[in-house]
């Protein structure tokens, strides 16, 4: 089948918040700090109010509700009313009857700034003469995940690695900027249409800004051209808001490329000093993590990434002894908030690499040293959990072992030019399927009409991702029906319910299994109707497409509308609610442990890389991606998910770094082009999860996870040297060539 | 967003001319605008006058004239790109189009709007110089032809005067052994060469080299021919050591010229190195 909204998106149709058509829309315009760290003196918003065209100007004194802003922990000011704690933060904005008069107006306004002192370092930022950036201090937030003896455990090492690993931060890039747009409805409803990840968290945002009754707003995601974790967080919805509030009149707000690259979140920067011992069989016995996520100017989601980033630090292996700890840390930069695999793909590069490093000390092949450590039925985590079902990491190792094989044999010494070199090499990972050792849960209802028309209500906003049509295919199993046949209600807080975020690649598993319950209910009122209509016992009936039937006699059967019907008759509609909520236990906070997550998905990459040791310049030629999803509902997305996650791997191994005041748009901030993407061969592993829907676990994240780490070890394979940082740019890989004695004028290729 | 822009397509070159004596201070020349449009949005870029020449017949068309190859200045990208005639006489112009921008770019993109933008990293200046070109500039006043090393000054600053355009780029043909354009960028396409090269080289039936022209670029404020390295090999049979030498000494010059910064540390050894690879069908 296609996937539900690709002729339309294909023919332009979706309407993105940009497109909007409204009655004379005012346009709003931010200001932003041009300071990193300055006590805010004075605003003088005058000359702004002279501008032709400006219609009011906002401060934080025009907050009639709570000002303060995040998910997870409230510490971002929508307008920051005493200091500015990175060049970005909003700091007033202005409503005008035309863009020109918007940019006019934030131009007219004078801020006297008292400049402090500002850090920059999150390691620096942990000192005590460090500049607080917050009240309670710089260190936001610190995972310790603690499990037996290191130090004993080290002494019985054969081999001890230790090495500090540094990644880049990253600008998400999604391909439409951050927009919104609203208006106040007949009944004074605050209406906001927005590009986000999370509307039912939009509306209860809003809701705390405007010290408003539930129902007086209602948000509805728009189209949304992607997101990556950047449009969890509230970037234009409180502004509109605001103006709406006050003003009562249609607003809009799109932001600029370079806007969204100045005032969004970020990648956390990490900094992973990893130590890791193995005996000489190669089993891990020991590990020591010390990492440091620099989240900027706000958390954002930067707890949610420290506590990930040291669950995760084992990477997919069985290590007895782990003293893991990551701190979250506020500097002056710009905020980092959720990006696709929350602090996992960095740890995966930092982990992946150590794998690597024990296997050459230990004169082990990559993949042996990886099966012996690798989760099975039974292993233990660091965290203390036991994992029982869907392990199919072992899978993924076999399915792109062959690859690799071959690789060795012959594609590695094949005939290439002679300042050229190759390499293959190898990316694990595991990934918990929704949010760390926390409630998370969806909830769905499904509907049908008395006609027999059956309707989903989903608060889970699809992006791009593809959750819609999966939810709609769950809905269609599960009542025998086709999925183009459901129709659908996505993302409106005014009819759907809270489904939580579409991140942590949770809405196949938690979403799916909401709507599937949902779904069953209906399918079980359907039955029950049946069997008075019918006089056949439940266990004899069966739906047939858009009928219930006698299994044993076809031609008895009554339609879903004849059902639905008597049901209103009787006053009892067919709506059903549904809900899930996956089974964690809390992380104990000393020690980190308990059971983070309900299950999890695992992937294995092979990349393969052509090195020019003359330039540093790097081909990845091909990617092999074996992804265990559980079940893939719909493989077509799977595939999609798999090609950009790898993609985007590409960009976050070789090119990605932004630099705030340096990268500001597109032009000077690289993301791979369809001629650095590498062949693609991506393999579904299905081990199957009970838990999930139809076995259905998630690969949104996991997609991107392995590749760098794969290519980073490919490039080692290839050069004999190892680069330590993200992005391996043309510096790095020349460096890594010369280091490597390839760089001069001998032949370079492989032997 | 750009109110007080005025915008004025001519049909006859001598109308564009005419516009520019009066108005030429004030006017910004368009062709493909890949540079142009983008400095106008972010404000880089002041004026009151766009004048597209993108439709002037008179500045297309690639042919050869007598011994002279020439190109029209509003040749794009894409054209180079497809030229058979290119292919056979400055196939490393040609090259250069291979990787340039992306093909949307390339579409529109002119060759004398990337030699008047002026910057350090064009990818069309390299086989320029190694091809010896010659820019043919008109005005109401008339027509001037000067050498394409004196059409930049420093990055971005074109010797260009207000009230001129460019008609054609004139080519010394060249069949060689040896004639390539290479660049570095951070990705293949739409990027900016942290280097390229162009190249042309001839080996006499003894192996030494007896030709030579090499021009490097994104390296030096203004791209430019390095006639040192140039001297260095004519006469001389290329190994690898000695070619290795050469880059050396390219690298040193490079340095020499635009002296130590950030940047030096890669580009020293990318220039050796990507020398290295070009050359070495010679040996």
């Amino acid at each position: 089948m296609l996937r539900i909204g690709a002729v339309e998106r294909l023919k332009g149709e979706p309407i993105f918040s940009a497109d909007l058509k409204l009655d004379h829309p005012l346009t709003l315009n931010v200001l932003r700090s041009s300071r990193a760290h300055a006590r805010i003196v004075k605003i003088d918003i005058n000359g702004a109010l002279n501008v032709k065209g400006v219609v009011k100007v906002f401060t934080a004194s025009d907050v009639p509700g709570n000002n303060l802003t995040g998910i997870i922990n409230k510490d971002r000011p929508l307008l920051v009313s005493d200091k500015v704690r990175f060049v970005g933060d909003s700091i007033a904005f202005v409503a005008a009857e035309n863009e020109e008069a918007a940019e006019k107006g934030v131009h007219a306004i004078n801020v006297v700034y008292e400049d402090l002192p500002a850090v920059f370092d999150p390691e620096e930022a942990l000192k005590d003469s460090a500049p607080k950036i917050h009240e309670k201090g710089n260190l936001l937030f610190s995972r310790k995940v603690k499990k037996g003896n290191i130090d004993k455990a080290f002494e019985n090492c054969q081999a001890v690695v230790e090495k500090t690993y540094q990644t880049s931060c990253l600008e998400h890039t999604y391909l439409e900027p951050d927009a919104g747009a609203g208006y106040v409805d007949g009944d004074g409803t605050i209406v906001i249409f927005a590009s986000t990840q999370n509307p039912h968290y939009d509306h209860s945002e809003v809701v705390s800004i405007l010290g408003v009754e539930d129902e007086k707003v209602r948000i509805i995601q728009a189209a949304t051209g992607g997101g990556f974790g950047s449009k969890l967080d509230l970037n234009v919805q409180g502004f509109i808001g605001l103006a709406l509030y006050h003003l009562k009149r249609p607003v809009r707000y799109v932001y600029t490329r370079e806007e969204a690259f100045l005032a969004t979140a970020k990648r956390h920067p990490l900094t992973m000093i990893m130590k890791t011992g193995a005996d000489r069989n190669g089993k891990l016995l020991a590990m020591r993590a010390r990492i440091i996520c620099d989240t900027g100017a706000y958390a954002s989601y930067g707890i949610a990434v420290a506590s990930r980033s040291a669950v995760h630090a084992t990477g997919p292996y069985e290590v007895e002894n782990v003293d893991i700890e990551a701190h979250c840390v506020y500097t002056n930069k710009p905020f980092s908030g959720a990006m696709r695999g929350f602090g996992a793909p960095q740890m995966a590069f930092a982990n992946e690499s150590q794998m690597d490093l024990l296997a050459k000390e230990l004169s082990m092949d990559p993949f042996e040293i990886r099966r012996v450590n690798i989760f099975r039925q039974g292993s233990e985590t660091a965290t203390g959990q036991k994992l029982t079902e869907s392990i199919g990491i072992l899978e993924c190792l076999d399915a792109i072992q062959p690859y690799y094989k071959g690789a060795v044999k012959k594609w590695r010494t094949s005939e290439a030019s002679p300042f050229k070199r190759k390499g293959v090499g190898i990316g694990a990972m595991w990934y918990g399927i929704g949010n760390t050792g926390m409630r998370n849960p969806s909830t769905a209802r499904v509907e049908m009409d008395p006609a027999g028309a059956v309707t989903l209500y989903t608060g889970c906003a699809d992006i791009g991702q593809g959750s819609t049509t999966v939810l709609a295919q769950i809905v269609a199993e599960t009542l025998c029906l086709e999925a183009d046949a459901i129709q659908l209600v996505v993302g409106d807080t005014k009819y759907t319910t809270n489904a939580g975020a579409t991140s942590a690649s949770r809405q196949t598993y938690i979403s799916g299994n909401a709507v599937k319950e949902a779904a069953e209910k209906l399918r079980e009122l359907l039955m029950t109707g049946a069997v008075d209509v019918l006089k056949v016992g439940k266990g004899s009936l069966m739906l047939d497409s858009g009928f219930v039937a006698d299994s044993n006699d076809n031609a008895k059967r009554v339609s879903f509308s004849k059902l639905a019907a008597r049901a209103y008759k009787k006053g009892l509609p067919f709506v059903c609610q549904g809900y899930f909520d996956p089974e964690t236990v809390p992380l104990d906070p000393e020690t980190g442990q308990g059971v983070p997550y309900s299950t999890y998905a695992f992937a294995c990459h092979l990349a393969f890389v052509t090195v020019d040791t003359m330039t540093g310049e790097v081909r990845v030629e091909k990617v092999v991606a074996a992804h265990d999803v559980g079940k893939a509902i719909y493989p077509e997305g799977v595939i999609g998910q798999i090609c950009g996650g790898v993609a985007m791997g590409v960009g976050f191994a070789l090119m990605e770094e932004f630099m705030h005041g340096q990268t500001e748009s597109m032009k000077d901030y690289f993301i791979p082009t369809c001629k650095d993407m590498p062949e693609v061969i991506p393999i579904i592993v299905e081990s199957r999860e009970p838990t999930g829907p139809f076995g259905a676990k998630g690969v949104g994240e996991p997609a991107l996870i392995p590749t760098a780490p794969a290519i980073l070890n490919a490039l080692n394979d290839a050069l004999g040297e190892r680069i330590y940082s993200l992005p391996a740019n043309l510096e790095r890989v020349l460096e890594a060539s010369i280091r490597s004695g390839c760089f001069g004028p001998k032949e370079a290729k492989n032997v | 967003m750009y109110a007080g822009l005025a915008y004025v397509r001519p049909e006859k070159l001598d109308e564009a001319l005419e516009f520019l004596e009066e108005h030429g201070g004030e006017t910004a020349v368009v062709a493909g605008g890949t540079d142009v449009m983008v400095d106008l949005r972010s404000g880089a870029l002041q004026t009151g006058y766009l004048l597209d020449v993108s439709r002037l017949s008179e500045l297309k068309g690639i042919a050869m004239q007598g011994e002279e190859l020439w190109v029209g200045a509003g040749t794009t990208l894409s054209e180079i790109y497809s030229s058979e005639t290119l292919a056979l006489f400055a196939p490393a112009l040609q090259k250069a189009a291979f990787t340039f921008g992306s093909k949307q770019v390339r579409n529109t993109a002119t060759i004398a709007g990337n030699v008047v933008n002026a910057s350090p990293s064009a990818d069309t200046m390299p086989p320029l110089l190694i091809h010896e070109a010659r820019v043919v500039l008109a005005s109401s006043n008339g027509v001037r032809t000067v050498p394409v090393e004196a059409m930049s000054t420093g990055p971005y600053k074109s010797a260009i005067h207000p009230d001129e355009v460019i008609t054609r780029f004139i080519l010394k043909p060249a069949k060689s052994m040896l004639a390539d354009f290479q660049k570095i960028a951070r990705r293949k396409a739409l990027a900016i060469s942290r280097m390229n090269m162009a190249v042309m080289a001839e080996k006499d039936e003894t192996g030494k080299i007896m030709f030579m022209r090499l021009a490097l670029g994104s390296s030096t404020p203004t791209p430019r021919r390095m006639e040192d390295v140039e001297a260095f090999l004519l006469g001389k049979r290329p190994d690898r050591a000695l070619l290795w030498e050469a880059g050396q000494v390219l690298a040193e010059k490079m340095v020499e010229i635009t002296g130590r910064r950030p940047s030096t540390g890669y580009k020293e050894k990318a220039a050796q190195g990507l020398f290295m690879r070009m050359l070495y069908p010679l040996v």
